[in-house]
């Protein structure tokens, strides 16, 4: 995809998310707030971040991996009337489960990058107390006959990886570890505050509370805690526990990209260009392993262009488990202290359809505060066996 | 019109004028079909007439069905099991390759065959279903398909192995085969199991079609083709799959049952193979099977459940002879709740949480019931709680709300006695208090009418005390359920010294329509099971004053196969409701089970159990279902003011096992020297159904005979200074000198 003539090259103007509540019927803090409405504060943020035109926006496309309820009937449609967009801007909703609002990033770059679409609106939003990941799918057995119907817990495949790539409990659970103490300090340091757009939602007590810090960022945790949980997908002789995976969410983000031809004649600041993407699929037990292969796929497609894994200067990897970061950040060859360096999904939390935005937001944030930073990378592993990769470059 | 050509046995063979030859099975003296060893041969002469029937006739395609409606083939003749325990390896390989081939003829000739699935299809059935090129299922609600061997700690050893994972893929096949469940007709088509789904009524225009189908496009020899060739699978997802089934299989087993890590491996190999290597793969796998103790021991017990089913209550021993022989003879006479009438008003008095549990099992089990309460507070909280457990969907983990709303109307409910008026079974099942039951029993005899059964449920009060309250006390006995009622299987009919015969059979009729497995024991403390319980719990106890870890105790216990350790059970049974349990097993045997005072000091501070969140163990939090956090020093601190003597050195875990089960063994011989049972069999099956005792053991009785009798004399020896407990028995010493069996 990448090309450098401005009028097909895709660059992102502004982008945010909400803080990322925990999916949790007492405590979470979006626990009284439609997912749509988290979308609908994000699609708002973005346009006035930017300072876009709003009669220019083209599309609205949004990820959601639960597309029904309050995400049902292409929630992104909704979301850009209830935003205040003109009723000429289209919206439609994508999945590729974990990967989807990193896909509508994708998508919406390679509309620009054909001429087909400039303006757009892409995000996320995921609520998954409200539409639990289990419940209301009916998918075919025979999906099981060419893999088994253990892969489609996430769990029993990462644990899967931990065993066969010989990933061991406290490694995990020091990644663990090391995701909220980056992430806690980036908090600390006001980092988010530039990206996260205030939601109302609601404290533990009842009363309304602005969301403006990340609920699954611990502090207090320790490894003597970690130690003493026990494991969640294998009882007894597993690895993986509560604190080793991703904490169910509830949240949204959003991006606006442009051509950069689209963005000088706005006269808008582009934040970053988009290089190039990727998608691919793996065996879906080896879920984990997404990142690795769509890495590996978009480096072989950067290399006419001279960039190498070296060149990229930070990374933002889906942390669904720590077993698969872990494996990945190997696979790779990556140095940790590159990746993830503001905390990762097991500490931000990991609102599936809305993480992709979120990782990319996070992404540019960090390269912008980064003088030294030139390419960012944002990878995710995907259940039934995907990875999806895309390249960003500060501008 | 279609010609009957041959009408044997077993087979009737139809030759259609549009050269549809279907082969009908009815094998006779089942109420099901069952794979005999006459309908083996009589297929393989209709499948040698259909090819010696010559020279360029070559029928259109094959049909095989049941000539039963409802019913396929339920399995194969488990009586036959036993003549393959003395056979050799090569002997036991050659029969199953011998079927596998029978079977492979249905798919190795010019013409198509169709299997039509109308019904239970299960084990040797669905492998003869396997066998042909297509499968039609009905959507009638008796089509099930399912490979049960597994419950027999066997495999399928006449192809299923092979031809299901080329037809499902090997993930569903190795979970339909390791958990031996059935599924129905409709998931049999999602999984690609079968080919079509229709009514009944259409299954043979269905096959024809299907048959045509396949003859135009020549698809029939590629399918063939690519089911004798190894299956294709992704090596990551062949490893995934193996590890994610082995861990599925011993977190469920604990490594005690060898027929579901073969059933993984043998599948998975024979998908690596070519199909006929597959065979032999199957084979030999089912040749070390068939003749484990374990797989013995799961046959025996099939047996057992199979006599219960059978069993009327009543007579003689309670056995039909050794002619039972499992699923051969299963249906060959009527059931007896057909011969007894069965319950048309069945009613429970008394809606607490066992009343509850009772009235919600009638409406799972299609009965109209009427709860009665004179409380109208605990009746009405518990009629949401009837609804909610009688329609609660198993799959979903959730209760069905449209069936909540079906079953509501068959609920009748009641703060009156005089409901009960038009009532011919009641179960009584109010507060375990003799004078309380004394006068509801009596209540409930001057309303209902005089054909009406009368039942108590009771854990504590004896029978013959109860049926004071009569007039008439041959209708009366004890209908003893346990708890969670939706859960245990096992129900102890209580005969008191009054009741009839026909009361003792209608109750037995009325339990097994509930699903239960009812047993009946004579009139006695502790009746069967709690009697038998009892001392493995005080043991227990006792181990734990000595200083042993409870957590040791208890591993024993599971290591040994039961589901849970004695500490952990008592804890989940209440200490409170132990503890009255104990004072009437004490009362009446005192000599050897002696309450012990730590039960009462735990309940005395507070410590109830799970329900109180701490009994000997601490829980994260109350209810059933809280975790242990860890052994409590506080119990710790109440067991040690009673502490008991100990032997200088920590018991071995052989020697805890022992003390825990032998004792056990030494009441369950007591109970049959007392009359209790009618039959040593229902020892092992109350055992196994309401303590969980391991099948694979074949209950108590069975297990002690895989020691033999002097073995347990033997080990009782060193354990005789613990006190009378621990004496063997006359019966036992009898049998150690003689040699016999516990179970004969």
């Amino acid at each position: 995809m990448h090309t450098r003539t401005p009028d097909i090259t895709p660059v992102i103007v502004a982008c945010c998310r909400t803080a990322i509540g925990r999916a949790h019927a007492e405590r979470g803090v979006f626990r009284h707030v439609r997912g749509d409405d988290l979308a609908v504060a994000v699609v708002r943020g973005v346009v006035e971040r930017a300072g876009v035109d709003p009669g220019t926006v083209e599309d609205v496309v949004l990820g959601a991996t639960q597309q029904r309820g309050e995400l049902g009937g292409n929630v992104a449609r909704a979301v850009a009337i209830m935003a205040g967009l003109p009723f000429t801007t289209a919206g439609t909703t994508v999945n590729r489960l974990c990967g989807s609002s990193l896909q509508a990033l994708a998508q919406a770059c390679h509309a620009i990058a054909a001429r087909a679409a400039d303006v757009q609106v892409v995000g996320g939003v995921e609520h998954m107390h409200h539409l639990p990941m289990e419940s209301a799918i009916d998918m075919h057995p025979r999906v099981f006959a060419r893999s088994s119907r253990g892969m489609l817990s996430m769990g029993l495949t990462a644990e899967h990886l931990a065993a066969t790539h010989g990933i061991s409990r406290r490694a995990q659970e020091d990644f663990a570890l090391e995701s909220h103490a980056r992430a806690a300090r980036a908090d600390d340091a006001g980092l988010f505050e530039d990206e996260i757009v205030r939601v109302l939602g609601h404290d533990e007590a009842g009363c309304i509370v602005e969301a403006c810090a990340d609920q699954g960022i611990r502090r207090d945790t320790s490894g003597e805690s970690m130690a003493a949980l026990e494991p969640v997908f294998l009882p007894k002789v597993g690895t993986i526990t509560a604190a080793t995976s991703a904490p169910l969410s509830d949240g949204a983000a959003a991006l606006l990209v442009m051509s950069e031809a689209e963005a000088t004649r706005q006269g808008l600041e582009p934040l970053a260009r988009v290089v190039a993407t990727s998608v691919v699929g793996v065996p879906p037990s080896a879920m984990g392993t997404g990142p690795v292969a769509a890495t590996r796929k978009l480096l072989a497609d950067v290399r006419s262009l001279g960039i190498t894994l070296a060149d990229i200067d930070l990374v933002e990897l889906s942390e669904a488990f720590a077993a698969q970061a872990i494996h990945c950040i190997e696979a790779l060859g990556l140095d940790p202290a590159r990746v993830n360096v503001r905390g990762g999904g097991l500490a931000i939390g990991h609102p599936l359809g809305a993480s992709g935005a979120r990782l990319t937001t996070t992404l540019v944030h960090a390269l912008r505060d980064e003088p030294s930073a030139r390419l960012g990378l944002a990878t995710m592993c995907i259940g039934l066996g995907q990875g999806i990769a895309v390249l960003v470059e500060r501008t | 019109m279609p010609a009957t050509v041959r009408d044997d046995a077993t087979l009737a063979v139809e030759r259609h004028v549009d050269g549809l030859v279907v082969l009908s099975f009815r094998v006779p003296g089942h109420r099901q079909n069952v794979l005999t060893e006459r309908v083996v041969t009589d297929l393989a002469a209709a499948l040698d007439e259909i090819d010696g029937r010559g020279r360029g006739w070559t029928p259109r395609g094959v049909v095989i069905r049941s000539g039963r409606d409802g019913s396929f083939f339920a399995g194969a003749d488990i009586s036959r099991i036993d003549r393959l325990w003395d056979r050799t390896d090569a002997e036991i390989e050659a029969l199953c390759d011998a079927g596998r081939a029978l079977f492979g003829r249905l798919s190795a000739r010019p013409w198509p065959s169709v299997a039509i699935i109308d019904g239970a299809c299960l084990g040797g059935g669905l492998e003869l279903a396997l066998g042909c090129d297509l499968r039609v299922a009905t959507t009638d609600a008796r089509t099930l398909l399912g490979l049960p061997e597994v419950k027999l700690g066997l495999l399928p050893g006449w192809g299923g192995t092979v031809r299901l994972p080329r037809l499902v893929g090997p993930g569903p096949a190795i979970e339909m085969a390791v958990a031996g469940e059935s599924i129905t007709g409709r998931m049999a088509e999602r999984i690609g199991l079968v080919d079509a789904l229709v009514p009944a009524e259409h299954a043979l225009e269905a096959a024809r079609r299907l048959i045509d189908r396949c003859g135009s496009n020549g698809d029939v020899q590629a399918r063939r083709r690519r089911l004798a060739e190894p299956v294709v699978i992704d090596p990551l997802e062949r490893d995934f799959l193996e590890s994610s089934a082995s861990a599925v299989i011993l977190g469920r087993t604990a490594g005690h049952y060898p027929a579901p890590p073969a059933i993984l491996a043998t599948m998975l190999c024979g998908c690596e193979a070519p199909a006929v290597e597959a065979g032999r793969i199957e084979s030999s796998a089912f040749a070390s099977l068939v003749r484990t103790p374990v797989a013995r021991q799961l046959v025996r017990v099939f047996r057992i459940g199979e006599r219960n089913r059978h069993d009327s209550g009543v007579g003689g021993d309670g056995a039909m002879g050794e002619a039972v022989g499992g699923a051969a003879e299963r249906g060959s006479r009527p059931l007896p709740d057909d011969a007894t009438g069965g319950a048309r008003s069945p009613a429970v008095v008394g809606a607490g949480i066992m009343g509850a549990g009772i009235a919600a099992s009638h409406l799972r089990a299609g009965c109209a019931v009427t709860l009665v309460d004179v409380d109208e507070r605990v009746l009405g909280a518990s009629i949401a709680g009837v609804l909610d457990e009688a329609a609660w969907d198993r799959t979903t983990k959730r209760t069905d709300a449209d069936a909540a709303l079906a079953l509501a109307g068959r609920l009748r409910s009641s703060s009156r006695l005089a409901a009960l008026a038009g009532a011919d079974f009641v179960v009584e099942s109010v507060v375990e208090r003799p004078d309380v039951k004394h006068r509801v029993l009596a209540e409930i005899e001057s309303i209902v009418g005089p054909a009406a059964v009368i039942t108590t449920n009771t854990s504590t009060n004896p029978i013959a005390r109860l049926a004071d309250a009569f007039v008439d006390a041959s209708r009366f006995c004890g209908l003893h359920f346990f708890n969670p009622v939706r859960r245990m299987t096992l129900v102890e009919v209580v005969r008191g010294p009054a009741t009839s015969d026909a009361t003792v059979a209608r109750a037995v009729a009325h339990a097994k329509r509930l699903g239960k497995c009812p047993v009946v024991v004579r009139d006695s403390p502790g009746f069967l099971v709690n009697r038998v319980l009892m001392p493995y719990l005080h043991e227990a106890v006792e181990m734990v004053r000595e200083g042993v870890d409870c957590r040791r105790i208890d591993r024993v216990a599971r290591q040994f196969g039961m589901p849970m350790g004695p500490i952990e059970l008592y804890d989940m049974i209440g200490l409170d409701t132990a503890f009255y349990a104990g004072l009437v097993l004490g009362a009446a045997f005192g000599d050897r089970i002696e309450p012990s005072p730590v039960i009462p000091a735990l309940v005395k501070s507070g410590r109830l159990g799970r329900k109180s969140g701490a009994g000997f163990y601490a829980y994260a939090s109350g209810g059933q279902r809280a975790r242990i956090t860890a052994p409590d020093e506080a119990a710790a601190a109440i067991v040690m003011r009673y502490r008991v003597d100990a032997p200088a050195a920590p018991p071995s875990e052989a020697t805890i096992a022992d003390r825990l089960l032998l004792p056990m063994l030494l009441e369950s011989l007591r109970v049959l020297d007392e009359g209790i049972v009618r039959d040593p069999r229902d020892v092992d099956l109350a055992v196994i159904h309401a303590l969980g005792f391991p099948a694979f053991r074949g209950g108590l009785l069975a297990w002690a005979d895989t020691l033999g009798a002097a073995e347990v004399v033997r080990r009782l020896e060193p354990l005789a200074a613990l006190g009378p407990r621990m004496l063997p028995t006359d019966r036992l010493l009898a049998l150690a000198r003689a040699g016999g069996a516990f179970t004969a």
